[in-house]
């Protein structure tokens, strides 16, 4: 899960990091309030998940009330590459001298933890380190090892951070490990980390972490009460949500092919033969939704799957692929059967199945004799025909 | 070499008795794989009884509080898990701390920072763990002896397959059965699921290691999903060092930026992970990619048929 801004400095806020004082605000009138209450200059920044929101204008100056409603105004009904506003940040604008770069984050790869640095910090940041890699600085920590202040300091020192600042941002260091650590964090990443103050006067400078990005790891929510507190009521999909009540993975991704199988592998390659069946057919149908009904599922999930799917208005037919394993074909093929008698089903339902009772699981489909349900031999082929029905159904229906 | 395990080795079931863990006692046991005992504090000195259908018998397992008395008592060689989240990281340190060898992790939803301390210190003693989040390990019998059952490890279903030249290595469970499926006639020698999560113990190089150390496995299927490095990592290790034919299929092409598809592992983020970007390297070190599972196994179908293996 990846938070908000707003939210990854109140986790950096906790382990006693710097940051300038901010006001989240979703409307101009609560932006006026926060405004006055931080002082002018601030700085009105759109809270969106997803990176390079400056370029894209998430992010602006006010020097008084009316600039800060303004900007407001223009940002919050933005949508960056994709990604709605959920918000802005409303903070305190800092008389910047330097921008460094630090990051901690989980390296797949080498099954450890990166601690990424470069005293070329910033918006240009992934340029820099395209072009000047030998300025980015990168330690490993391994998953047993754990590192106190004498560690850190030279870990300040081999990652770049000048002289001046060497003690500080070893604190800053030490202070992100422990958040990472305590949160069950896969990213915790500070850019910029600023130097601040006035450049003649040496005491006012320190370290300040203008911007932050934390993503946290699903699987911990168990030991962290679900996340609760991160909850984004504002920007969930309905279908998604509801899926989720079901206990059951579902993606929407808007297209006019229902998706349902078993196993998060399968189902993705079912999504992948759709897209590849809308392209050779020319019709450019693509995939509605992911829904993966997982090991051994009953034939209640598979109809409450079903019903999911078929609540999506965009979707004009169903491909359910189901490699028989822990789950039985014929319990998939009962819920299907369950799902048309529950709901008014028009729509064309394609079905392959394999493996665990696959033919038992066909022949409850054929004694049904529903017109609905279409049944193919390969997934391929299943997909092919699919994407044919839902631009079938689509025209037909016009 | 020894392929991941031998045949026929005695293998313990953490979580045995629970709900998932007595199912695939049942389908393991069947599958002929020898089973010697569940680890269950709470039911220590109970014995469990299973029927095997083959030879229309019951077989009693004992229960033990640690997988240290079972290793004691036993010898066990491997041992499977099937604890739920929560309790799995106990669970591997105590199978690492009892020296068990291989220790194959099914439980689905393990915090990431669990799994990687316990794989690192796995790894610092000379144990494997594959997985966690997935299928487990199928081993074919090595020889033609009745009496040789191969092991199952896991939750692979037997009997898709029988004993071959292929190796299989997969980050999804039904996509490996999908490909046994098509190449059931062929055969194998292994198929293993290294997992869909971030971090796994055995990664798709590690797998790959296995295989080209083993005389019988001639090709290799790989199948391989979106996400993190670990097929451009494959890639790079077989264009050095891999003697044998290697066939690839990737799932996710069709997968949007930031969303996790399903397993923990399977996110496209910062447009890092893409299937095109791992098909991409695969192609570049000699290993054809299909487009569907269908022609992946059409692809080493081929390979074994004209023999262009470069072995």
């Amino acid at each position: 899960m990846d938070l908000y801004e707003y939210q990854a400095r109140q986790l950096l806020a906790e382990q006693g990091i710097d940051t300038p004082k901010g006001i989240f605000a979703q409307n101009s009138h609560e932006v006026a309030e926060a405004a006055d209450e931080i002082g002018y200059p601030c700085v009105v920044k759109a809270q969106v998940r997803i990176g390079h929101r400056g370029q894209a204008g998430g992010v602006k100056l006010a020097k008084t009330q009316d600039e800060a409603i303004l900007s407001s105004e223009q940002i919050l009904p933005m949508t960056i590459r994709g990604h709605k506003v959920n918000g802005v940040l409303v903070a305190e604008a800092k008389n910047v001298l330097h921008e460094y770069y630090v990051s901690i984050s989980l390296d797949r790869s080498s099954r450890d933890f990166d601690v990424l640095a470069t005293a070329n910090g910033g918006t240009e940041v992934e340029e820099i380190a395209k072009e000047h890699p030998e300025s980015v600085k990168r330690l490993h920590i391994s998953a047993l090892q754990d590192f106190d202040m004498d560690a850190a300091r030279s870990m300040a020192e081999s990652i770049g951070f000048y002289h001046a600042d060497v003690d500080q941002a070893a604190d800053v260091l030490l202070k992100m490990w422990k958040c990472f650590k305590d949160n069950d964090a896969t990213l915790v990443e500070i850019n910029p980390l600023a130097k601040i103050g006035d450049s003649d006067d040496e005491s006012s400078k320190k370290l300040c972490a203008l911007d932050a990005k934390i993503s946290l790891d699903d699987n911990a929510a168990f030991r962290h009460d679900g996340w609760k507190r991160f909850a984004d009521t504002t920007h969930t999909d309905m279908f998604e949500e509801h899926a989720k009540e079901h206990g059951l993975h579902y993606v929407h991704l808007k297209g006019e092919v229902g998706v349902i199988g078993n196993g998060a592998g399968l189902v993705m390659s079912s999504l992948d033969a759709v897209s590849g069946a809308g392209e050779e057919q020319g019709t450019g149908v693509k995939p509605a939704n992911f829904l993966d009904i997982g090991g051994g599922a009953s034939a209640e999930v598979m109809s409450t799957s079903l019903s999911i799917v078929l609540s999506d208005p965009q979707v004009e037919s169903v491909f359910v692929n189901v490699y028989g394993s822990i789950t039985a074909c014929d319990q998939v093929a009962q819920g299907i059967l369950e799902a048309l008698k529950k709901l008014n089903i028009s729509k064309p339902i394609v079905v392959r199945f394999d493996g665990n009772a696959a033919a038992k699981g066909l022949k409850i489909l054929e004694d049904a004799h529903n017109p609905n349900i279409h049944v193919s031999a390969t997934m391929e082929e299943a997909a092919q025909e699919a994407a044919r029905l839902a631009k079938h159904t689509k025209e037909t229906t016009k | 070499m020894t392929l991941f395990i031998e045949d026929n080795a005695p293998v313990i079931v953490q979580g045995m008795t629970g709900h998932q863990g007595m199912t695939h006692t049942a389908r393991m046991l069947n599958a002929g794989t020898n089973i010697v005992g569940g680890v269950n504090p709470r039911k220590a000195g109970q014995k469990v009884t299973f029927h095997v259908d083959e030879t229309d018998s019951d077989i009693d397992i004992p229960v033990y509080a640690t997988c240290g008395d079972a290793k004691e008592a036993t010898g066990a060689k491997a041992s499977v898990i099937f604890v739920p989240p929560c309790f799995a990281k106990d669970a591997m340190l105590e199978a690492i701390e009892a020296g068990i060898g291989l220790i194959v992790v099914i439980t689905e939803g393990i915090p990431v920072a669990d799994t990687a301390y316990c794989v690192e210190l796995a790894l610092r003693k000379g144990i494997r763990i594959i997985g966690p989040n997935c299928p487990g390990l199928l081993k074919l019998p090595e020889t033609d002896d009745p009496a040789d059952k191969g092991i199952n490890l896991g939750i692979i279903p037997d009997g898709i397959v029988s004993s071959g030249p292929l190796g299989l290595v997969s980050k999804s469970g039904t996509l490996t059965y999908q490909l046994m499926g098509e190449l059931s006639d062929i055969g194998f020698t292994a198929c293993v699921g290294v997992g869909g999560d971030p971090i796994v113990g055995t990664s798709l190089v590690e797998a790959l290691q296995q295989f080209e150390a083993d005389e019988a496995t001639k090709a290799v299927m790989m199948i391989g999903e979106i996400g993190g490095n670990a097929e451009q990592d494959a890639a790079a290790w077989a264009k050095e060092h891999m003697t044998k034919p290697v066939v690839a299929y990737i799932a996710g092409f069709t997968a949007p930026e930031g969303k996790q598809m399903g397993h923990a592992g399977a996110i496209v983020s910062g447009g890092k992970g893409t299937a095109q970007d791992k098909k991409e390297a695969l192609e570049v070190a000699g290993i054809p990619v299909g487009k569907t599972p269908g022609q992946a196994a059409q692809l080493i179908r081929k390979m074994m048929d004209g023999g262009t293996s470069k072995a």
